[in-house]
């Protein structure tokens, strides 16, 4: 029983360090993917064009100019008139353009109050709004409001606020669902196309395990691109904080690998040919990637897609993951994280024994 | 070219496409895109989970955290008595995303004029918003103490602000037309090139192979009839992203439809390309999707602006066709200069350009051959 | 000059040499035949002459000559290919007549009242005209080669090129293919170029060529390349060296033997040019089981047994039994339901109604199937090896299947190489290997467990005859030392002669079920068992 389920995995585990455009698929997926992904993708506003027209000749425009700087925002552009400005921002190579009127300095000496004009480009609407803040941030130095109210406020968890630490550990999450979908149900797909499927039915062996053994397998690939992916691309390249326990990260990636495999296994039963596992995929993993609070956090969302959130294992894995690497939480307070996962996986190997089973 | 046989060609296609319900992939994908995307990204941050203890209980904090419970930011629970690191776990739990204690003795000492401090805590787990969490409680708590004090602000500098194209700053109008842009390049080119594919997979490339049909009669066959159903879904999409998510649109709908048209010819091209490097339909989805999704993104102005970028990803950007396609979607959507703008016209002659090198390169590199 | 010549063309395959300098000629209205060993160059050739494969050398037809698919680009209106495998070039989404007018169309035929007339002649000339508004994917084997070959047919081309047109298609449909070639070369003057794996066609062409690892070795017409081998002929005699070998019902010897000389067929060609290019033809051996399990005395006992598809019923009320030490061969045309039959016997398709009863169990459920599968084999048509892995570990992991603990399984597969003359091939990978060598090593494979009853579903399709005749002589020695049961499906009605009893199928029907000889003293008038079959296929229609 034990020899026959290792004696499957192994031919697994074969066929599949065998074919190189798998295993380059594979390498790719977990190392440069994660990476571009990480690298490339910033929610957060930085390196913004800015563009000014003053029209006071210098003095307090000129201190507000120079606190503008890197990261946050490119060197200012200089602008003679507001036309050419409004050009600029129209054409979109400006996000920001800043007029300072020629009463501009005028007003605060004889005041104590003045305003900027200010043209934002507010299409990409999270970046021009945090372009605002900075920019508001920065005035108030100047001010003197008088309030006795100290804040003091901690940013937990990731304190320096890096999106691609972020981005990395949830790419590498989709890449983990992905692939275990992709690769289990190819794996029984080329079975039925090759006929070689007729042949494990005919042996005196229990088809559940057939399908465990030939699932496990493909788990042991994705914890291989895991442990991969954890210690180079997170860790090593984007200093991913580890707050929590690497040994429960693994576990519950462990049980998300198989349950994604279970997912595999529902599109195998139900497709024909490879053209169709292709399709079923993309069909089924595009929802789950995005209901999975990846890109949103779940109680952001529409109510209706929260419910259906529910039904994604990725949901619960990219929740526990979260508070495993940023929130540090205690190993007994993921119980619900590890209870969706393998309930959900659950769900599917009893689909996928029933459906396979049936040919008998 | 002979209009009989590529007739018959595309006739053909279309039996398949049909018979094999492969139609429904063409439509049901991007629709689901553009759904899902459009409703499952929110930059915005509303209805933040927030536990606010209270351990003054006394006219100005309760006042304050009124505050927060009227805000449609956040989404506000009021307590007293529970520890700091009670509440903490709270939000190692996920269960909260901030958290603000208020002191005791918070109004006495301001009324006394004595320095005081709000300790807040946020879950920054999910960065961007993380940021945008500690903007709106500093808003909020500033706007409350200064209708405290009768003190007037010296020095106070403010930003009018005029925001241009997305006034609202919705996330809709931010990320759909984006959205556009990545389906009409990704969807078409898995669809040209499962064309091609499917006959070098299945056998049936013999009949061009060894019939007298020319390289140019069996691209255009291959091309058009995916050319001819995305071009249906211009039209879907624009009405899913003008009626279902209410994203406006100032600019020229012809502007937007040659561009759209441009630009799936471009993504043919992709897709001719990736037939010729592969021998089955599903490496060819994988590779196309590995080289368009990627860069679909990270060019696409969604997320980042392209002005915003520099070094080697301004020049990948200007490598890539995302990036000029963008530029007159948003403009036709929210901004509406049309063909007016200099850049417009340059990027829509850029794309044309782009388009025809793609397919002309592919025509070049097919074979009729076995290989 | 003739009408085509082939001249001195090599083609490679990333540096491998498929074919080396071969030249073929062809006059009007003949058809020529390429024989040889599965991969021995004839695919290659042939796409060399449609200009689909880039090539060194010279291809002429007709007065134009081409030396590259660019130049033959002019050619290819007179040019009709069609490709090796079973439907190919068929879009198995698309009606008969979708195909016939996108094949006209593409070849831009004009549509007028000739060409209508034309594709009806064809259609009947397939009989395929019942059959227009069927999808190509639901046509049998048989009926999709036809359909494929008036395709090919459809823009009248000078020069036909078929690539084993008649593999793995039964005898009837063989016959009707050959019948469309020979009223075409009548009618239009058609030069065709065909490869085939049946001798008995090969003999009725103008002229053959017979190929051996890339190049040709011998050519003439049958007459002139049997009397080549005349000599080395033999009545069948046991006897076994190097330069001797018995296969079937002949025994091929280069130095002279006592028995008396027999009128050969090509087929003694493959086994005379083994034996004096001294190729090593191992000899099979089969050494007894090592279980002592008793076999029952019937195997399989099935009555009624009933399969439906929707509306068309594949196997209709069927009876049929098995007995121990028995090869039962299992005809039909394509479509009569042979496959459906035994995989119905698997468990592989539920039965709709009927009894059967297995090893002495009547089977009711898929329980009741469980403690049976240690006692089945089964090869399937297309022979199901795990591609990516090389012969032994294939071997040990069906082993390591069945349970058989390492040591043994390692011995045993030892055995079995060494018996069934696959021992070198060991480390190779079944894509690199020739069918014959993929075909003994499943069934070894099915062997491995010591099944009481062996299922094989075509398993000689598309092999060469030496590879065949050892298959035999392996299935033969299976049931003298094991005594067990084998149920055998075939094309190749000589092979029918090596079975016990033949049961033949017609449209999901049993038709005949008997011995061979008596079937042959039931049809005197019958020359061969291909005469026997046509006669039952013929009647009624």
């Amino acid at each position: 029983m034990i020899g026959t389920f290792f004696a499957l995995v192994a031919k697994e585990l074969i066929g599949f360090f065998r074919s190189w455009g798998l295993v380059a698929i594979v390498l790719y997926s977990f190392t440069l993917d994660i990476y571009i992904t990480g690298a490339g993708i910033e929610m957060q506003a930085k390196n913004i064009a800015v563009g000014y027209v003053d029209e006071t000749g210098g003095g307090m425009s000129g201190k507000i100019l120079s606190r503008l700087h890197m990261p946050e925002f490119q060197k200012p552009v200089m602008f003679t008139s507001r036309e050419a400005l409004s050009r600029s921002i129209y054409n979109r190579e400006i996000m920001v353009g800043l007029i300072f009127e020629s009463d501009f300095e005028k007003k605060l000496k004889r005041y104590g109050r003045t305003s900027i004009e200010m043209l934002l480009d507010s299409i990409a609407a999270t970046q021009s709004f945090q372009a605002l803040q900075y920019l508001q941030n920065i005035l108030l130095d100047y001010a003197d409001i008088g309030i006795p109210v100290e804040l003091k406020i901690h940013k937990l968890f990731n304190p320096n606020a890096t999106t691609s630490q972020f981005m990395a550990m949830a790419e590498m999450l989709s890449v983990i669902t992905l692939l275990g979908v992709i690769l289990t149900a190819v794996v029984f797909v080329r079975e039925k196309e090759n006929g070689t499927w007729d042949i494990m039915l005919l042996m005196p062996i229990d088809p559940k395990l057939i399908i465990l053994a030939k699932s496990f397998s493909q788990v042991l690939v994705i914890m291989g691109g895991v442990v991969i992916a954890t210690g180079i691309v997170l860790f090593g390249v984007f200093d991913v904080p580890l707050n929590g326990s690497i040994a429960a990260f693994f576990l519950l990636s462990f049980f998300y690998a198989f349950t994604s495999a279970g997912i595999g296994l529902f599109v195998a039963a139900v497709s024909k040919s490879m053209l169709q596992v292709a399709q079923l995929s993309i069909l089924i993993m595009m929802p789950l990637i995005f209901l999975s609070g990846a890109w949103t956090p779940i109680h952001a969302m529409h109510p209706l897609l929260q419910k259906l959130s529910l039904i994604s294992p990725l949901r619960y894995y990219i929740e526990g993951s979260e508070s495993i690497f940023f929130r540090g939480t205690d190993f007994a307070d993921l119980w619900s994280y590890f209870g969706g996962v393998i309930v959900l996986g659950s769900v599917l190997y009893f689909y996928g024994f029933r459906k396979i089973g049936r040919l008998f | 070219m002979s209009p009989g046989v590529i007739r018959a060609y595309i006739l053909k296609e279309f039996r398949e496409l049909f018979r094999s319900r492969l139609i429904l992939i063409v439509y049901i994908l991007p629709t689901m895109i553009i759904i899902l995307f459009g409703y499952g990204i929110r930059m915005e941050v509303t209805d933040a989970r927030t536990l606010i203890i209270d351990n003054d209980n006394s006219t100005i904090s309760r006042d304050l955290s009124a505050r927060f419970e009227h805000s449609r930011y956040f989404d506000t629970r009021v307590t007293s008595g529970m520890g700091e690191q009670e509440a903490l776990k709270r939000i190692k739990q996920a269960k909260v995303d901030i958290l603000i204690i208020i002191p005791d003795s918070f109004e006495k000492r301001l009324l006394h004029g004595e320095k005081t401090e709000i300790g807040v805590f946020i879950d920054g787990a999910f960065p961007v918003r993380a940021t945008t969490m500690q903007n709106y409680v500093k808003g909020v708590i500033y706007d409350a103490a200064r209708s405290l004090t009768d003190k007037k602000p010296t020095n106070l500098i403010t930003v009018n602000s005029r925001n241009l194209f997305n006034q609202s700053m919705r996330d809709e109008d931010a990320i759909v037309p984006g959205l556009i842009g990545l389906i009409l390049l990704v969807a078409p080119a898995i669809l040209s090139a499962l064309l091609i594919v499917k006959e070098k997979e299945e056998g049936t490339i013999f009949n061009f192979y060894s019939s007298p049909i020319k390289k140019s009669e069996f691209i255009v066959a291959k091309l058009v009839p995916p050319l001819i159903l995305h071009t249906v879904n211009i039209f879907i999409l624009f009405l899913w992203a003008t009626w279902l998510f209410e994203v406006p649109f100032r600019g020229s709908f012809l502007l937007y439809w040659a561009a759209s048209q441009i630009y799936i010819a471009i993504s043919l091209g992709v897709g001719l390309l990736v037939s010729i490097i592969t021998r089955t339909q599903i490496v060819a989805i994988v590779l196309t999707i590995i080289i368009t999704i990627i860069p679909g993104f990270l060019y696409s102005g969604m997320l980042m602006p392209i002005s915003s970028m520099s070094g080697e990803s301004k020049i990948e950007a200007h490598i890539y066709p995302v990036m000029y396609f963008n530029h007159i979607i948003y403009d036709t959507f929210l901004i509406g200069q049309g063909l007016d703008s200099p850049k417009n016209r340059l990027y829509l002659t850029i794309l044309f350009f782009y388009a025809i090198f793609l397919i002309l390169l592919g025509s070049r590199l097919m074979k009729k051959e076995l290989s | 000059m003739a009408e085509l010549e082939i001249r001195g063309v090599t083609v490679k395959h990333g540096g491998i040499t498929a074919v080396k300098d071969a030249s073929i000629y062809a006059e009007r209205g003949e058809i020529i035949g390429l024989i040889g060993a599965d991969g021995a160059g004839k695919s290659s050739l042939m796409h060399a002459a449609a200009g689909v494969i880039r090539f060194d050398g010279e291809v002429s037809f007709g007065g134009t000559s081409f030396g590259s698919p660019r130049e033959a680009e002019r050619l290819k209106p007179k040019i009709g290919l069609m490709p090796q495998g079973i439907g190919l070039v068929l879009y198995k989404n698309l009606t008969v007549s979708e195909h016939l007018s996108f094949f006209s169309k593409i070849r831009g035929l004009k549509e007028d009242a000739a060409l209508n007339d034309y594709k009806h002649r064809l259609l009947k000339m397939a009989g395929l005209e019942r059959f227009t508004e069927r999808p190509a994917g639901k046509l049998s084997g048989g009926m999709m080669q036809k359909l494929s070959l008036i395709c090919t047919l459809i823009h009248r081309p000078s020069l036909l090129i078929l690539d084993e047109p008649t593999t793995g298609v039964d005898p009837l449909s063989r016959l009707e293919l050959w019948k469309i070639l020979e009223e075409i070369r009548e009618s239009e003057g058609t030069v065709t170029l065909m490869s085939t794996a049946y001798m008995q066609e090969a003999e009725k062409m103008d002229r053959v060529y017979l190929f051996d690892s890339g190049t040709i070795i011998a050519s003439g017409t049958a007459e002139e390349l049997n009397e080549t081998v005349k000599g080395y002929v033999y009545e069948p005699v046991a006897c076994r060296s190097d330069r001797c070998i018995a296969a079937g019902h002949y025994t091929y010897s280069l130095d002279p033997l006592k028995t008396p000389h027999k009128e050969p067929t090509l087929e003694a060609l493959f086994f005379i040019n083994a034996l004096k290019r001294g190729v090593e033809i191992p000899e099979i051996v089969v050494s007894e089981r090592e279980s002592e399990e008793p076999i029952p005395q019937v195997v399989m006992e099935a009555k009624g047994l009933t399969k439906r598809f929707g509306d068309f019923v594949a196997d209709d009320h069927i009876d049929m039994d098995l007995k121990s030490g028995e090869i039962l061969g299992l005809l039909g045309a394509n479509g009569a339901g042979k496959t459906t039959f035994i995989k119905m016997l698997l468990g592989l398709y539920p039965i709709d109604d009927g009894e059967l009863v297995l090893l002495g169990k009547p089977i009711r459920s898929a329980e009741d199937r469980l403690g049976l599968k240690a006692r089945i084999g089964y090869v399937s048509q297309h022979f199901s090896l795990y591609k990516d892995m090389t012969v032994r570990e294939n071997l040990l992991y069906f082993a390591s299947m069945h349970g058989i603990d390492a040591k043994k399984a390692s011995s045993r597969i030892d055995r079995y190489a060494k018996e069934l003359g696959f021992t070198s091939y060991m480390d190779s990978l079944p894509t690199e290997l020739p069918l014959g060598i993929n075909q003994r090593f499943s069934v070894a494979a099915a062997l491995l467990h010591e099944p009481v009853v062996l299922f094989l579903d075509e398993p000689t399709s598309g092999v060469d005859a030496i590879a065949r005749s050892q298959f035999w002589q392996m299935l033969k020695l299976l049931k003298r030392k094991w005594g067990i049961a084998i149920l055998i499906t075939t094309h190749y009605m000589s092979e029918a002669e090596y079975c016990d009893r033949v049961v033949l199928l017609k449209e999901g029907r049993k038709v005949a079920d008997d011995s061979v000889e008596n079937l042959y003293k039931k049809h005197p008038a019958a020359k061969s068992f291909e005469e026997i079959f046509l006669h039952y296929y013929e009647d009624g229609r």
